[in-house]
């Protein structure tokens, strides 16, 4: 696995070379429209070159999301109707008691932190205080704090007690975030229904025993595929603002593939493309793009 | 002659820096005098015959909107007028026009010399008066002694000019003029910082021993374009054609045989010649595999035969000059007129100016022109415009005033030379301007005009003229927006053609405008659709309706941007005593001292992790290691 971040830095400059070849030749014939030494670009050969490097840009992209979930890890929360066995999971996926477990419903009041790993990429596992209607003013102040873990989390893990179903509307709490939702059915051995996974509506519902340990490992699986991971060869180490600059940079690639037929305003998706990635590679400025041109063309009647 | 020998602004310089200076300040109501050392030469093409192009016709239109004279010059004096790039777009569309050299001196000359505030002088400058640290004034060569507030300096390639032919070399200011020597010593004297630049023209040559035969013709636009906002087709003289040939690869070996007798390969000359205008020897040394280049014969003016081959600039020895240029089909029977040549110059480090162009070292005195290390007459010119509102300005006690980056390439142009200076002859180009969807020729007025007129700047003439103008858009696309197409009255067939498509709900003709692919004049031909309106009102309003998505984008970013350019940095500030500023950083930073935050961030080498580190200096109140110091004892 590649992990320093100066394979990264070069692969993006690599992709800020190429767009400031391209530049030139589109900044050429908009400064130069009259020199014979500017070769006059066609829209197919630009369209092609766009493609190329967006198509590049969107593979390093890939890899540098893994980087970064390599990286930072994500952030899973642990939900579930009190007493549907959250903390007895957090502490079977961490392989230690960190959560005070017991048989009365409400035991964890506040919301538990732990990290683990699973197959090398590090998760934020965070118990929450089951979500029902309560008096308990602790109990109320833990709820309050699963609410706002929920805001935070790349991927929500539902239990539910498979041996004793009991109706929450758990859909409210999920309003319009872009997470990954799994359904984690225990207590199957209670249930006496088979471990497995189920895929309904595009979400897996995993059945498994933390007491008996029966379907664990279909559910790690599950995180793993959930936080976007996919073991890949070559992964870049990136931080979540390099992320954001390569995605305005396609972004604007995609942009600058509508107005092929207008020079000026493909140019003007160009820059920005380039100022995206200059976000991560440093500074660039007008005159460079001259240099690059003088280099390049003959100019000067 | 002049009523006194105190003035409130005095300009030294009469080429196209020098009268847009003083025309400028006279114009804000400041008593000016221009000095200049041949008054026959002032507004005097010195290089090639044309005025405007790509970059430098959006210079000219804003030096017109700000009422300048060189595009109401050009429009009396051109004889070929053409839009460049027009089906590139709005933003990189340009005009440019050949001019006749003596139509177009006799423009500015009468523009001077009627010119209220303002008195013409003829005599060399040999000395500053300097009082308080300040510039006070001026010394001629014969001694005589003129007072003034604010002093603008024009000398274009005039310091210390140096010419070479071949490898031998003479003193001048331009081939025929004398160089300003003792000035340029008393410069050196104050110790501003100067470089040395270099620049060339082609031989000139004789028409009528041209062979237009074997040539291709090149006629301007027509209809012909005008320059200025004011302008009008008619003023223009009679139109003439220009020429185009090519150099060949007996051409190239002629230059091939003379390098080693020319002054550039030789090491004689040293000044930095500009990358985008190399002398031909250049050019086949540098793209050797091109086996021809073209060259463009431009008529010098209606009532000379001389011709300008522009494509051919050279420094080589005259004999070499003579052979290649009668290599080139067509030419093989020329006469050269004038042999060319190669000028070496001095110019000042613009990173020791304002952004107003007064010199950071001596309070009144300004810089303009070539003296900056540009190059071009539009560059110069719209310099020129500039130090002469800044020096009426100064003499006035008011603020001084430049344009933004995003406002104007005036303003990109005074942005990049102060905060990066230069390392070849500047010229502008459209790729310069980070801004450039909203830097176009056609709003140059609707940029400048306004703040132009309450500098005092613009007359009344023109400020009419562009009130007009500019409710006459607003007008049009109040009309645009309250008038509404429906899908049940638009016929199939008028939909199709106008709009490629029908539509499924009711679209105001402005909602229809910022698509793609429809007109402003398609949309006028839907039935009861028309209404009278100027070409220019109509330009506008398509262009801004099609643009606004992009220009809301741009000034988002300028927006952005806007914090740092506020962010005053102190003149005093020393850079060692910003914490964790490398070595390097603080060198530059101390010797450039630059203005804001995003001057700095301009500046070559200064890095955003730099910047970073000035925020947070300015955050805990510049405090000094001194200070800190005190503070831990």
């Amino acid at each position: 696995m590649r992990s320093m971040s100066g394979d990264f830095s070069r692969s993006i400059e690599r992709m800020v070379r190429k767009i400031i070849e391209l530049r030139a030749f589109v900044e050429a014939t908009l400064d130069f429209p009259e020199e014979e030494g500017v070769v006059v670009v066609d829209e197919r050969c630009l369209a092609k070159q766009l493609v190329a490097i967006r198509t590049d840009l969107q593979h390093i992209s890939s890899l540098a999301k893994q980087g970064n979930i390599l990286r930072e890890g994500a952030q899973v929360v642990l939900l579930g109707a009190p007493n549907a066995g959250k903390s007895s999971l957090l502490n079977l996926l961490a392989g230690e008691e960190v959560a005070l477990v017991s048989d009365i419903p409400g035991t964890t009041r506040d919301t538990l932190r732990q990290v683990l790993q699973i197959d090398g990429v590090p998760l934020h596992l965070i118990d929450t205080a089951g979500i029902r209607e309560t008096d308990d003013i602790l109990e109320q102040m833990g709820i309050a704090r699963t609410r706002r873990s929920l805001e935070q989390a790349d991927v929500v893990i539902l239990l539910v007690d498979e041996s004793n179903p009991v109706h929450i509307d758990y859909h409210a709490l999920m309003d319009g975030a872009p997470r990954s939702v799994l359904i984690a059915h225990n207590k199957i051995d209670l249930a006496s229904k088979p471990a497995g996974v189920r895929n309904e509506d595009g979400v897996d519902h995993i059945f498994l025993s933390v007491k008996t340990g029966d379907g664990v490992t279909d559910l790690k699986k599950s995180i793993l595929a959930a936080v976007g991971w996919h073991r890949e060869e070559g992964v870049f180490m990136a931080r979540a603002r390099h992320l954001d600059a390569i995605g305005q940079a396609i972004y604007h690639l995609s942009d600058a593939e509508q107005h092929i037929a207008q020079l000026e305003l493909f140019a003007e998706s160009l820059r920005l493309a380039q100022n995206s990635l200059n976000q991560i590679t440093g500074e660039f400025v007008p005159d460079d793009l001259l240099g690059e041109i003088f280099g390049k063309f003959c100019i000067g009647k | 002659m002049q009523a006194s020998d105190k003035f409130d602004v005095i300009v030294i310089g009469g080429g196209h820096a020098g009268t847009e200076a003083a025309l400028a300040s006279a114009r804000m109501g400041c008593a000016t005098m221009l000095l200049t050392h041949n008054i026959e030469t002032l507004g005097q093409m010195s290089c090639n015959p044309s005025i405007g192009g790509i970059g430098k016709g959006h210079l000219v239109k804003e030096v017109d909107a700000l009422d300048g004279a060189m595009a109401a010059a050009t429009d009396e004096g051109g004889i070929q007028f053409r839009i460049l790039n027009s089906s590139k777009g709005p933003a990189v569309r340009a005009t440019r026009a050949q001019a006749d050299r003596l139509l177009y001196k006799q423009a500015i000359r009468t523009r001077l010399e009627n010119q209220e505030n303002l008195w013409l002088f003829q005599q060399a400058v040999d000395d500053l008066i300097l009082e308080g640290g300040g510039v006070a004034g001026v010394v001629t060569q014969t001694g005589l002694r003129f007072y003034a507030r604010s002093v603008v300096l024009t000398a274009g390639t005039f310091l210390s000019g140096l010419v070479h032919v071949g490898q031998s070399s003479y003193q001048a200011g331009r081939a025929g003029d004398p160089p300003a020597i003792s000035l340029a010593k008393r410069l050196r004297e104050l110790a501003l910082p100067a470089g040395r630049l270099k620049t060339g023209t082609p031989p000139r040559i004789d028409g009528r021993t041209v062979d237009y035969s074997v040539m291709q013709q090149q006629w301007g636009d027509d209809p012909a374009p005008v320059f200025s906002f004011l302008g009008k087709a008619v003023q223009h003289p009679r139109q003439l054609p220009c020429w185009v040939t090519e150099t060949n690869a007996h051409t190239h070996d002629i230059i091939r045989g003379g390098l080693d007798r020319s002054p550039m390969f030789t090491g004689i000359i040293e000044g930095v010649g500009p990358r985008y205008c190399p002398s031909i020897e250049d050019k086949i040394t540098r793209f050797a595999d091109k086996s021809s280049h073209q060259i463009f014969l431009e008529p010098e003016g209606l009532h000379t035969n001389e011709l300008y081959p522009n494509g051919i600039s050279t420094s080589l020895p005259f004999d070499v000059q003579m052979n290649l240029v009668r290599s080139i089909r067509g030419l093989e029977n020329a006469h050269i007129l004038r042999p060319g040549y190669a000028i070496e110059y001095d110019y000042y480090d613009p990173r020791a100016l304002k952004r107003s162009l007064e010199t950071k070292a001596i309070p009144g005195l300004f810089f303009a022109g070539q003296i900056n290390g540009t190059t071009g007459y539009e560059e110069a010119a719209a310099q020129g415009l500039l130090a002469g509102i800044n020096a009426a300005l100064h003499a006035q006690e008011k603020e001084s005033w430049t344009p933004g980056r995003n406002e104007a390439y005036l303003g990109v142009m005074v942005d990049d030379l102060t905060a990066r200076g230069v390392t070849e002859p500047y010229r502008m180009f459209t790729s310069r301007a980070e801004y450039r969807l909203q830097l176009r020729e056609d709003n140059a007025d609707m940029r400048l005009t306004e703040i132009g007129h309450k500098l005092g700047v613009v007359g009344e003439v023109r400020w009419r003229a562009f009130e007009e103008k500019r409710e006459a858009v607003v007008r049009e696309e109040q009309r645009l927006k309250a008038t509404w197409v429906n899908p049940n009255v638009l016929a199939e067939a008028d939909a199709l053609r106008v709009l490629g498509k029908t539509i499924e709900r009711e679209y105001s003709l402005y909602d229809l405008l910022r698509r793609p692919d429809v007109t402003y004049d398609g949309l006028m031909t839907l039935p009861g659709m028309a209404q009278e309106t100027a070409t220019e009102v109509a330009q506008q309003v398509e262009i801004s309706a099609k643009y606004q998505g992009y220009i809301d984008r741009q000034n988002s970013e300028i927006e952005q941007q806007a914090a740092y350019e506020s962010m005053a940095l102190p003149a005093t500030l020393d850079y060692k005593a910003v914490r964790a500023l490398s070595i390097e950083a603080q060198q530059k930073l101390n010797q450039h001292k630059p203005e804001t935050i995003g001057h700095a961030s301009r500046i070559s080498g200064i890095t955003p992790a730099d910047i970073a580190l000035l925020l947070v200096h300015l955050k805990r109140g510049g405090r000094t290691k001194a200070m800190e110091a005190n503070d831990a004892a």
